[in-house]
């Protein structure tokens, strides 16, 4: 650990057994202290836990800011320009992932922002912001690749460049976590479980098939309904929603493991 | 008390204790033993994570304090650390009174 919050930890520290060694002599205060290994581990954790939590609201920034890029990418394109249909799944499938991503890793860290987190938790909330980063930068690239025009460059570069930054902080807590002991076991964390802790409503339990099929059903129909909203044909909305329904089934099934949604049995 | 007791408690018992003035780490650990009649005594040192992470979900605040002389870091309780108190002591009221039914 460096840096500021060491140098207060450690000054802190040092105030104290000044101050109990003038009251009980220097032998009482340094055996009232505690052992110095688990507490230099106690804070480990803690500032473990508050970069995992500070690289999370910086992770949806970046993400929210590079959304906010790829619209003004869209709105630049050249008149009349297509995207190839490989691009467009592309595009859309990133987006989705890094949406999902970003809001399972904000409602783990609302849950936990004050609470000691294990070094399992803290991985897994890096694990969700990488994820939710690479994602929504693979989305603006497929639509940069997939749509041709002109645009200001402050407005396209500015949600890639939040994302650089909040991926340094992720790398960070990440790195952290992973010095600790039980950093490298793998955390499962049901979403339903912590939207039912965050928001004190009576969000069933579901098991993760459940979570999947639920999943998949309300992802397909809303494609269908958009599809159908922009005046697709019958045929063609079905087409999207049996791609949407595959690309959360394939989605959950590659990804739902490193997101916490479900353990290998 | 053992301290494997005490540990799951640390952070309402220091809100507790803020809850009564603000005061720097030496102080806080004090009050807690002073309020305990002796029974809390934690290991000093673990104090500082637990205020850290209350602070860091914004249920106490912290500044440097040179007012007798010598530069501590003084806590203070929020108004969501206030809010804290007033629901951990009717948490904490309800489950012993619980226990002690069950226990008798």
């Amino acid at each position: 650990m460096r840096g500021g919050a060491r140098r207060r930890f450690l000054r802190e520290c040092r105030d104290h057994l000044t101050a109990a060694a003038a009251a009980r002599g220097e032998a009482e205060a340094v055996r009232a202290f505690g052992d110095p290994a688990e507490i230099a581990a106690a804070f480990d954790a803690e500032m473990a836990a508050r970069r995992g939590v500070r690289s999370t609201f910086l992770a949806v920034a970046g993400v929210l800011a590079t959304g906010g890029s790829t619209l003004a990418l869209i709105h630049s394109a050249s008149a009349g320009a297509t995207a190839p249909a490989p691009w467009a799944v592309v595009f859309f499938v990133a987006a989705q992932v890094a949406a999902v991503a970003a809001a399972l890793a904000l409602v783990q860290a609302l849950v936990l922002r004050r609470a000691s987190m294990a070094a399992a938790d803290v991985a897994l909330l890096a694990r969700r912001n990488g994820c939710a980063l690479l994602a929504s930068g693979l989305a603006i690239f497929a639509a940069g690749a997939a749509l041709p025009g002109q645009g200001s460059a402050l407005l396209l570069l500015a949600g890639p460049a939040l994302v650089c930054v909040a991926l340094v902080a992720v790398l960070r807590a990440r790195s952290l976590a992973r010095r600790m002991p039980g950093g490298g076991a793998v955390a499962v964390r049901s979403p339903l479980a912590d939207l039912r802790h965050l928001t004190g409503l009576a969000v069933p339990a579901l098991g993760a098939r459940r979570l999947l099929l639920l999943t998949t059903c309300i992802a397909a129909a809303a494609a269908f309904v958009r599809d159908r909203a922009e005046q697709a044909t019958v045929g063609g909305a079905f087409v999207t929603a049996g791609i949407e329904a595959t690309a959360v089934v394939v989605c959950f099934v590659a990804l739902g493991r490193a997101l916490g949604i479900w353990r290998s049995a | 008390m053992t301290t494997d007791l005490l540990r799951g408690h640390l952070d309402r018992l220091l809100l507790s204790v803020l809850a009564e003035a603000p005061g720097h780490g030496y102080e806080l650990s004090r009050r807690l033993t002073k309020r305990s009649g002796g029974q809390l005594e934690a290991p000093e040192g673990s104090l500082y994570p637990a205020l850290h992470r209350l602070e860091r979900g914004r249920l106490v605040a912290s500044a440097w304090d040179a007012g007798d002389g010598r530069r501590r870091r003084v806590y203070r309780l929020t108004a969501s650390g206030r809010r804290e108190v007033r629901r951990s002591r009717q948490e904490w009221r309800a489950f012993s009174s619980a226990v002690n039914r069950v226990l008798g």
